[in-house]
């Protein structure tokens, strides 16, 4: 998960030059010295051999890719020894996709809701957690940070094996607890098969390990507000909520935009997550996202062209998101 | 400037306490889980009912996980070793030459860090299967190092920016030429980003489950993510060994982040003060 530095860096000064092309002066009808001449030549060709080959790697292995896909899911792709072959079928696979119940009733709802549940809860618990740590004094400010970046260390993989741990039903630490204090029967209740339990549970993973992000960039933006907007605050009678809603939120606005953005986007597209728990690979239809469902599509039924149809659907989904992203970006610093 | 009352005082403790259990509390019931010799049967209790070793020994001498951490470990180094080369030349592309499309370049690195993994594996996983690049470690190498390049470029261009161009100036003036520039002098000013942001390509090379999960089918070329999963019964779990194994896999990324996650930081606050 990228950190804050993707926010932080977007703005520098080494920009000015790039818009006003520089022109070299020299003088008319005298040829430059064959030396000055490479050097000019270094300076247009050397950046672009700089990027060559990572710009091959990624028009390779992420552009290409992504055309493929919209070409797959025009398709049928039939796997053949030695190779595929697919047959075009026009905007069939998008009609089935889209006039599917299941598309609207599960797999959309399930997609939608716990990203805007998950990215709700990452920004209020981040801002909390920032501003908890804005008033700690620094042995324990460190403390807690450290604590804060073990929970964003762990892996989605191991991360998601421990909560399923935790809740599996019968002999899970959640399970026997709700079942000594008497809120359920530990021996046939499993959290997993209902949807709800499940995606909270799910939510509750992916709170865990995305407000970190959230909590260390606030704390930044917070650590740039001057004092004195605080102390005049306070003379003009203000209590803590209404410096807060007043203050802090409007001084680091960008800020809070930014992280929503991103978390959106990261939670749109949680695959893994959901794939590990149980029933969450396809057997459970009711827990479905459109990740799964994609690659369910793909690699457990092998029909890739349908697969393909959806994972464009998620792709197209991220892309709005991203082209809000990228104008905030914009508009916050004008220029990259 | 606050007065701190009583009150105030043991709300912000309890506070601190609700983080540190909320944000520790997995990590600990991992780890304890792990060493605890009767994990199943554990049920609530806080502490294990014993410590032991042997879920770490069954899982290296039943479960083969030896070879899948040191494939991890093959996929990983490989991937920061490409990608972190190429991530630095692109990266002092992009933050010290001025040139057309630069913004554009810069916008494209930002867009493909949000394209699903989900839409990419489909396509890739055919493409590797006709150039017979599953189940190998290359195959799975070279997504990775795709997969980490953006993120390696504009976290590197940012390092590159903060050192001052007199430095490259002086370099100039005694007489070096670009290449040598580039070797003697931004690359050792650079190699603290560089440490850091290899750091990151390692971890999401290490974590990566939907790749190594489609590409893998045999069991000697899992990675240590998948191989986890081959600890999961149909009815049953063994939660000791999954847990030893998720520990493995956990703590180096654990120690790494911490570390590097500083240096990230104060990298970023030296920039600032710089100007």
């Amino acid at each position: 998960m990228p950190p804050e530095s993707l926010i932080e860096d977007s703005a520098h000064d080494d920009v000015a030059a790039a818009t006003s092309p520089v022109k070299s002066p020299r003088p008319r009808g005298q040829r430059p010295s064959p030396t000055l001449r490479r050097k000019q030549l270094g300076r247009t060709t050397r950046p672009w051999l700089l990027l060559l080959p990572s710009l091959v790697v990624l028009a390779g292995l992420l552009l290409w890719p992504l055309v493929k896909v919209g070409i797959l899911s025009v398709q049928d792709y039939e796997v053949k020894f030695g190779g595929g072959v697919g047959t075009y079928t026009g905007f069939d696979h998008y009609k089935d996709l889209l006039s599917d119940g299941a598309l609207w009733r599960t797999v959309l709802p399930n997609t939608v809701f716990f990203a805007v549940a998950c990215v709700a809860l990452t920004v209020a618990l981040g801002t909390l957690a920032a501003l908890l740590l804005q008033r700690l004094g620094t042995t324990w400010r460190v403390i807690c940070s450290t604590a804060i970046m073990a929970a964003w260390a762990m892996p989605a993989v191991t991360g998601t094996y421990v909560w399923v741990w935790l809740f599996s039903a019968g002999d899970g630490m959640m399970s026997q607890l709700a079942g000594s204090l008497g809120l359920i029967d530990p021996e046939t209740t499993n959290w997993f098969t209902e949807r709800l339990s499940f995606y909270a549970i799910a939510t509750l993973n992916v709170v865990h390990h995305g407000f970190p992000f959230v909590a260390i960039t606030v704390l930044a933006g917070l650590l740039t507000i001057p004092k004195e907007l605080y102390e005049a605050g306070m003379i003009d009678g203000a209590n803590a909520w209404q410096r807060f809603w007043k203050i802090t939120v409007p001084t680091i606005k960008p800020i809070f935009l930014v992280v929503t953005i991103l978390s959106t986007i990261w939670d749109f597209k949680v695959f893994t997550q959901i794939y590990l728990m149980p029933g969450g690979a396809g057997s459970n239809e009711e827990v479905l996202n459109l990740g799964v469902w994609s690659y369910q599509q793909a690699f457990a039924l092998n029909d890739y062209g349908a697969g393909a149809a959806t994972a464009v659907l998620l792709t197209l989904l991220l892309l709005l998101i991203t082209i809000v992203y990228i104008r905030t970006l914009f508009k916050e610093s004008d220029e990259l | 400037m606050t007065r701190t009352t009583t009150a105030g005082r043991i709300g912000l403790a309890v506070a601190v306490f609700a983080l540190l259990v909320f944000t520790l509390f997995p990590v600990y019931w991992m780890v304890s889980t792990a060493l605890d010799p009767n994990a199943i049967t554990r049920g609530s209790d806080v502490l294990p009912s014993g410590i032991s070793g042997e879920h770490f020994s069954y899982i290296f001498d039943r479960g083969n996980f030896g070879q899948f951490l040191t494939n991890s470990l093959i996929v990983g180094l490989g991937t920061i070793l490409v990608s972190g080369l190429l991530a630095l030349f692109a990266a002092v592309a992009v933050a010290r030459f001025r040139f057309r499309f630069r913004t554009s370049v810069l916008i494209m690195v930002l867009i493909v860090q949000m394209v699903p993994l989900e839409a990419l594996v489909i396509p890739l996983f055919l493409q590797m299967r006709d150039y017979e690049l599953l189940n190998s470690l290359i195959g799975l190498t070279v997504v990775y190092i795709a997969l980490s390049l953006p993120f390696a470029i504009w976290t590197l261009r940012g390092f590159v920016a903060t050192v001052p161009k007199e430095v490259e100036e002086a370099a100039y003036l005694d007489g070096c030429s670009w290449p040598r520039m580039f070797w003697s002098v931004l690359l050792p000013l650079v190699a603290p980003g560089l440490v850091a942001t290899s750091v990151f390509a390692f971890i999401t090379a290490w974590n990566e489950f939907v790749f190594a999960y489609t590409f893998m089918k045999d069991g000697s070329k899992y990675t240590a993510a998948v191989g986890l999963f081959q600890f999961f019964g149909e009815n049953s779990t063994s939660w000791g060994p999954v847990m030893a194994g998720s520990t493995l896999i956990t703590l180096p990324v654990l120690v790494f982040f911490i570390i590097v996650q500083r240096r990230l930081a104060s990298g970023l606050a030296a920039g600032a003060v710089k100007g």
